[in-house]
């Protein structure tokens, strides 16, 4: 079973750090999505894992055995690993079924297992009328499934994935997200995957290791990710969400714009800032006015609206100017220029840990 | 990288210390020497010697004018030849660039020497001609080579070309956007030519003046083969005629230090030249410029270019060819008077020519050889960025750059005439010259080669368990093959034609093509100095076009 570690893993370049005490744990068979703007240190994260480089401090272990330490890096070759790299990386000078069959080629495996893995896996991947071709007569899809085919061939205990999509159109970006998870599926390998693609993430990932910054910042399945931001900058790297800049009147209740919120997540402390983050599309907007009293309603004016198709986009100011925005239904048209009033449900306010 | 190959170290010391030895050594001894006094002192007298003298003043002043001149008329030429091949519709265009990279192949002395043969005063072809066709008397001459402007001439017809690869190229490159957003404003063809056209291309006409001028500055050949009988000198011919008996190194290493320091600020200055070309004519994924028409001013343009083709081309081989094939090389070649005469004494009865393109041909094979591996290793270590302190041995490999070929013979000169190493009188001492001299261009090819091999792509050989040196054989070794094999054509091409650093260090052993050929210049033996010409220019073209086939090759495409 090849679970993979890391352990307080750190990588410094002389004063920069590029990964900043990161620890980790991926089950064996699981698919995790380090995810991140660029800077944050999932690459290096992701060639830390594949070897490329050494630790600075901390430790790898992969199956319980460590690979990587900073007294001793076990070198890439000898850790049965396999990495789809962000240009594919395909050899221009080897046919598609070279560039497949290398792998194996240096596992010393005989001709005839060679020859029958190599038709499988050219099958699985839709591969076999191209496989006489050079990769330069490839398109970018068909690179990419070349690429793929190449790293699962050789069967590794580990999958490492950098930007894997990030060269490739929308629409095949959007079907080769499936084929990356079907695969996955079906061969059931221990996967790290780089992406700086929230919707990629959400879509491949079992858990989403969120980064910045060198650090970890929330560790956990997309659905938690999505619904429960952690911090500050996870809600607004997420999207999708409002953020409130508030100050607390007690342990779950903010003064925001006049108005009372009530607020979920962690408890508060009197008179402290706090954020607080709502999604865009559980706010409901109107244009009555709540019973008086009522808490997590808030007034403002709406300074823009966009029809979208299937939503309606509103910019609302707060009467303390600030900013909100709100998914409403299409069938909601609301001018701008208008006085409205917001209804922020309290299960949806969620305090945001301190940055 | 990783600890398990851990050979970093030896590998940078060893090539640190090669490095240093071919390069450090001469350079140290110039100076050395050239602020050593008779009585064994430090002094500056030897510099004093120099700017006092006349006899190194006045070459000194000589080549300055030689090299601006040269300078001046290569742009004046290059300029206008290289945008009307690059942006006008003027016919035989690809034909006319082909040509002008033809005219490189000519080593400038052998292009001296067939200018010799068409316009030496009295036995010139040009001059007969002219003189047949006006009836003047015999010590009449309409041209006369041995001279200050004849040697300027000469130098320009083979500098020029270099010069208009730069502009062309640049003009190539120049996104057709630019051009056309003028037009739209309004601007008509010819006021966007010069608002917008020539102000882009003027950083990279600067760098080919300066190219040109480093050029001038260094060469030795024409000079040795125009100036000399002209009865003057210029620093490099000087700097020659120093180590004639009674040899006189000390003086000699002064003289080379205002060359080297001269070379190292223009240099420079080339870098800076280059350095903004990056907003002028580096561009992406632009439109191809429309070419502008030349309207009846097609024909007269394509005239011009065929003359001025004329110059390093047609009319030196035609006089080179005519040489050869005739008795009497001041007579032109009839179909009754052609020989083959000068071919055999040349190959059968000539003792020295045997000896001379056996030392030529092992020499060139040692030299591209060594070389091309030399700059593959520092080339893969600097890409790799394999070994801490990899940029100094970027920065040695670069360094010969600024070291003239003759100033690096006086210094090889001086370092091993001596103990622990006495190579003087061996070929050893040649092969570090040439090895030394080619290194800078061979490296940066193989340079650029690497970096277009993207690291990812050795990454994924480790990824699967290859290990590194099984990496490097099966994947980046073949990636390079192509380019490693045109760098081999590259080095053993520029050995053959060396002379001026050869013309130093060489013995009577140790002869080579390009030194016997100027040797023969003494006897004044025509006929047997056109063979050999034409045979080093065949060699040489063959060697390229081999080079050339062989590199398009392998599909290198981005995957």
């Amino acid at each position: 079973m090849a679970s993979v570690e890391l352990k307080g893993l750190s990588k410094h370049y002389g004063a920069a750090v590029a990964v900043d005490d990161v620890s980790l744990r991926v089950e064996h068979g699981q698919l995790v999505c380090l995810l991140g703007p660029s800077g944050c240190g999932k690459t290096t994260t992701l060639r830390l894992i594949a070897g490329f480089i050494e630790p600075s401090a901390g430790e790898i272990e992969v199956g319980g055995k460590v690979l990587s330490s900073p007294s001793r890096t076990v070198p890439p070759e000898g850790r049965k690993m396999s990495m789809i790299f962000q240009s594919y990386a395909l050899w221009p000078h080897m046919t598609v079924a070279e560039n497949v069959a290398y792998g194996l080629k240096i596992r010393k495996l005989d001709r005839a297992t060679i020859d029958s893995k190599l038709k499988a896996i050219l099958s699985t991947a839709r591969l076999e009328a191209l496989a006489e071709r050079y990769p330069g007569e490839l398109s970018g899809g068909q690179q990419q499934r070349v690429s793929l085919a190449r790293a699962l061939v050789v069967e590794p205990e580990t999958l490492l994935l950098d930007e894997p999509l990030s060269n490739l159109d929308a629409n095949l970006r959007e079907e080769m997200r499936f084929e990356i998870r079907r695969l996955h599926d079906q061969y059931r390998y221990t996967t790290v995957y780089v992406t700086h693609d929230q919707a990629e993430a959400m879509t491949t990932a079992d858990l989403i290791a969120v980064m910045n910054k060198g650090k970890v910042e929330q560790l956990g399945p997309p659905e938690e990710i999505y619904a429960r931001p952690r911090s500050e900058f996870v809600a607004r790297f997420i999207g999708g969400s409002n953020v409130l800049a508030a100050k607390a009147i007690d342990d779950s209740r903010i003064s925001v714009a006049g108005s009372v919120l009530r607020t979920i997540g962690r408890p508060l402390v009197a008179n402290r800032p706090v954020a607080v983050s709502v999604r865009q599309h559980e706010i409901a907007i109107a244009l009555e006015s709540p019973p008086s009293g009522m808490e997590n309603h808030l007034h403002g004016t709406v300074t823009r609206q966009v029809f979208l198709g299937s939503t309606r986009d509103y910019t609302v100011m707060l009467d303390d100017a600030t900013e909100l925005r709100v998914t409403a239904p299409p069938g909601q048209n609301i001018a701008a220029g208008q006085s409205v009033w917001l209804h922020l449900p309290a299960e949806q306010c969620r305090a945001l840990a301190e940055e | 990288m990783t600890r398990s190959f851990d050979l970093s170290r030896p590998v940078l010391a060893a090539v640190t210390a090669l490095l240093a030895v071919m390069i450090v050594l001469p350079v140290g001894w110039l100076l050395v020497v050239s602020l050593t006094g008779k009585d064994g002192g430090i002094t500056l007298a030897n510099f004093g010697a120099l700017f006092t003298d006349p006899t190194f003043v006045d070459p000194l002043i000589t080549t300055l004018i030689i090299a601006c001149s040269v300078s001046a008329i290569c742009c004046l030429v290059a300029a206008p030849l290289g945008w009307l091949v690059a942006r006008t519709d003027m016919p035989l265009a690809r034909t006319i660039r082909t040509l002008v990279m033809a005219s490189l192949v000519t080593p400038p002395f052998v292009g001296a020497i067939a200018w010799e043969m068409l316009a030496a005063p009295n036995s010139g072809l040009l001059n007969q001609l002219w003189r047949i066709m006006t009836g003047m008397p015999s010590d009449e001459a309409l041209f006369d080579i041995y001279s200050l402007g004849g040697l300027i001439f000469v130098i320009s017809c083979y500098t020029f070309p270099y010069v208009f690869i730069l502009v062309a190229n640049a003009l190539d490159r120049m996104p057709g956007e630019l051009e056309d957003a003028s037009s739209m404003l309004g601007a008509k063809t010819w006021q966007t030519a010069r608002l917008i056209t020539v102000p882009l291309a003027l950083p990279v006409l600067l760098a080919g003046a300066l190219v040109a001028f480093l050029q001038a500055l260094n060469l030795f050949g024409s000079p040795a083969i125009l100036a000399i009988p002209a009865g003057f000198h210029t620093l490099t011919t000087r700097i020659w005629s120093l180590f004639q008996f009674p040899p006189k190194p000390e003086l000699a290493a002064a003289a080379s230090v205002p060359l080297l320091v001269l070379t190292v600020l223009l240099l420079r200055a080339q870098a800076m030249a280059l350095g903004r070309r990056g907003y002028a004519v580096l561009g992406g994924k632009y439109g191809a410029p429309r070419p502008i028409r030349l309207g009846w001013l097609r024909g007269p343009a394509v005239a011009l270019a065929l003359f001025v083709l004329a110059m390093p081309l047609f009319l030196p081989y035609a006089a080179l060819f005519n040489s050869a094939f005739s008795r009497v090389a001041s007579r032109i070649v009839g179909p009754e008077t052609i020989t083959l005469h000068n071919v055999k004494f040349t190959f059968l009865e000539l003792s020295s020519t045997m000896p001379a393109l056996k030392n030529t041909f092992l020499l060139a094979i040692a030299s591209a050889t060594l070389g091309a591996l030399l700059a593959l290793l520092i080339a893969y270590i600097v890409a790799r960025k394999a070994v801490r302190g990899y940029r100094v041995l970027g920065f040695l490999a670069t360094a010969p750059l600024a070291i003239p070929g003759i100033v690096l013979g006086v210094g090889l000169f001086l370092a091993y005439t001596r103990p622990p190493l006495a190579l003087y009188g061996t070929l050893w001492i040649l092969l570090i010259a040439f090895v030394t001299i080619e290194l800078p261009a061979a490296y940066q090819q193989l340079g650029s080669a690497f970096h277009a091999v993207h690291p990812e792509l050795e990454e994924a050989g480790r990824m699967l368990g290859a290990t590194r040196l099984r990496t490097l054989a099966d994947i980046t070794a073949p990636l390079l093959r192509s380019a490693v094999i045109a760098t081999w054509c590259f080095i053993f091409v520029a050995t053959i034609r060396e002379l001026s650093a050869a013309v130093i260090l060489f013995t009577s052993e140790t002869k080579v093509l390009s030194v016997l050929i100027f040797d023969l210049k003494e006897s004044g033996d025509v006929g047997a100095i056109a063979v050999l010409s034409l045979t080093m220019v065949a060699i040489t073209t063959v060697v390229i076009a081999a080079a050339n086939r062989l590199h398009g090759r392998p599909q290198i495409r981005p995957a």
